[in-house]
């Protein structure tokens, strides 16, 4: 039996990239994605009149299938040698805090009346992105060092 | 930390690649640790030595 350990190339574009890891890894980021923007750009703005339970397991959904994301990126990971294990765990750490400052920077811009709160509804939606891309970008910057 | 890896895997003629496998980890952690770029973990040297059928400090040595 093959018990290759996972490799990070394979989630990013290049000759290793498979599209079987990136569903079976990220798959239920899309579903988190997708989920948060319909709710937060197209049904939940369109329909505060819903009872409050079914509008708040509608806005959790996304949170759901983030938890979900999480359990299998966790995976993904224990699979890895140590080496990858080691820079992927820094890329996370660092896409999890340069997101909380972004997130934490914009919201004091809204509370100083610099943005307009509208620009908060769709947060979630892009706060997943801004994970994905600070955790490309810590991959690039954590790569070089054992290059 | 100094290794003897590059040298023992020219004697049998492995590549990186074959030395990965046996070891089960990537070809780029071989490298790292090759080029002194990573220290590796004391499980992984162990395994390194078992199959080289080396002691550790022959292969691995803290001392410029």
């Amino acid at each position: 039996m093959n018990n290759k350990p996972n490799i990070p190339e394979e989630l990013a574009p290049g000759k290793y990239y498979s599209i079987r890891t990136e569903l079976k890894v990220n798959g239920w980021c899309w579903v988190a994605v997708l989920t948060s923007f319909v709710n937060e750009a197209i049904l939940l703005p369109h329909h505060m009149d819903w009872p409050v339970a079914l509008r708040a397991v509608i806005a959790l959904i996304p949170w759901a299938a983030s938890l979900l994301w999480v359990r299998s990126v966790a995976g993904w990971i224990r699979g890895m040698d140590e080496l990858h294990r080691r820079i992927t765990l820094a890329a996370c750490l660092f896409a999890a805090i340069a997101t909380l400052f972004v997130v934490v920077g914009f919201h004091l811009l809204v509370v100083a009346g610099v943005f307009s709160p509208k620009f908060q509804a769709t947060t979630g939606f892009v706060i997943i992105w801004l994970v994905v891309c600070f955790y490309i970008l810590g991959q690039s910057v954590f790569n070089r060092r054992f290059k | 930390m100094k290794n003897k890896l590059r040298e023992l895997r020219a004697v049998k003629e492995w590549s990186q690649s074959d030395l990965a496998d046996k070891l089960g980890v990537s070809r780029q952690t071989v490298n790292a640790i090759e080029t002194e770029k990573y220290d590796p973990s004391l499980p992984l040297a162990f395994k390194a030595a078992r199959l080289f059928k080396l002691p550790i400090e022959e292969i691995f040595s803290d001392k410029d």
